[in-house]
């Protein structure tokens, strides 16, 4: 293997969830106040997906009073300690950048229900752990 | 101000990526391949520091007094020359497979550098210097071949701006715009003047790079930021010259190595 995919490897998660997009999920993330640090949670749909390995991010939507807002998280990064998913959504974009064009009900996902797609396109896609490991 | 002259270590760039800090930082890293090197040859400054067994040359056979040993001459300063990466000999030059031998050899090195050093090396030839010698190292020097970009213009060779696209110019977007004076004094264009030509594919020095972290058992160290020169390029890293309690918290600096001589003469 590459040698620079394989540092790599060794600096990433072991394991992250495995969600893709369209899918809503939650983002535990660590900030700073002060001296203080606590988790702040981020809940919204996955819109993108983007980079490989260590620079792997996501980036997720949510409507906060009717107004759109995008976080971008480097998945790999310590300050990023949790990502759950929640619902599981059916899109055939790889890109949603159309939900930022719409408000209301017209941001719905269709949700997949029931029906597991495995593996999803894969948030840990780009680079994947050896089996072995 | 440049202090003492330690060993350094010939590497190669292996490419860039960037990683997280504990603290969740996130860091640029040129990732280099520093060493191992073979140290090729020791440079003395006195006859009298040569090993025992080679302070006197062979005899100069053919030549008048070719009887009597010759003592053998020093290099008048102290240096370690390294090689890095194995050559097969199918593809050395028989001077260099001689020289090689000294070092217990009998193939050739791909990229051979010599270390300026102040004091008496400790190191041997046949020596394997390791990522090791930049334990406690916070910051280095790395030197490289820029990649070519062939015949540039002013813009990219010289960051010049450019002229306005339209508002009735018309063929000069990009040129490099007027070159001389018009003083009855000194007309004619002055010297050094920056025009378009050759660019890129030169030597040069960016100084005082963070190593982020080494690793010792693949000989790696990883620098935060870029270093010139393409993947896979030889690179020389050397502990920086600069005075390191001076320039913590400034930006790395980027100097030619012609600027870099005439700024350490006028110190």
């Amino acid at each position: 293997m590459n040698i620079l995919r394989q540092l790599e490897l060794e600096h990433m998660k072991a394991t992250i969830p495995d969600f893709g997009i369209g899918d809503t999920v939650e983002v535990h993330y660590q900030i700073r106040e002060g001296d203080k640090e606590r988790v702040q949670v981020f809940s919204g749909s996955v819109i993108s997906l983007q980079g490989s390995g260590t620079r792997r991010s996501v980036t997720v939507r949510r409507l906060v009073a009717g107004e759109g807002v995008e976080r971008t998280f480097p998945l790999h990064s310590p300050r990023v300690t949790e990502i759950s998913v929640r619902d599981r959504g059916i899109v055939r974009r790889a890109k949603l950048y159309y939900l930022r064009d719409r408000e209301g009900k017209a941001t719905r996902l269709k949700p997949n229900l029931g029906k597991l797609q495995a593996p999803r396109s894969g948030a840990g896609s780009g680079l994947t752990k050896p089996a072995a490991e | 101000m440049t202090g003492t002259k330690t060993i350094g270590l010939l590497g190669k760039k292996l490419g860039m990526t960037q990683i997280f800090l504990a603290d969740g930082t996130c860091v640029p890293v040129t990732i280099v391949q520093a060493g191992p090197c073979k140290v090729l040859q020791v440079k003395t400054a006195a006859a009298a520091e040569l090993p025992e067994g080679h302070r006197t040359a062979a005899n100069n056979r053919g030549k008048k007094g070719g009887k009597q040993p010759r003592p053998r001459q020093a290099d008048g300063y102290y240096a370690v020359r390294l090689g890095f990466e194995n050559k097969p000999a199918r593809l050395c030059s028989k001077a260099e497979l001689g020289d090689l031998k000294h070092a217990g050899l009998d193939h050739g090195m791909r990229f051979v550098k010599e270390f300026r050093l102040t004091a008496a090396p400790t190191q041997k030839p046949g020596d394997e210097v390791n990522v090791s010698v930049f334990d406690g190292v916070k910051f280095v020097d790395v030197t490289g071949v820029t990649k070519g970009r062939g015949w540039a213009g002013t813009i990219k060779r010289w960051s010049f701006s450019r002229q306005p696209t339209s508002h009735g110019n018309s063929l000069n977007h990009r040129t490099g715009g007027g070159l001389g004076r018009q003083h009855s004094i000194s007309s004619g264009v002055p010297k050094g003047k920056r025009m378009a030509g050759h660019y890129g594919c030169e030597q040069v020095t960016v100084q005082r790079l963070e190593v982020v972290k080494t690793d010792t058992a693949r000989n790696l160290v990883f620098l935060k930021g870029a270093v010139p020169g393409f993947t896979n390029g030889y690179l020389v890293l050397k502990k920086t010259i600069k005075n390191e309690r001076l320039i913590e918290n400034k930006p790395g600096l980027v100097v030619k190595n012609a600027a870099a001589k005439s700024m350490a003469k006028g110190k």
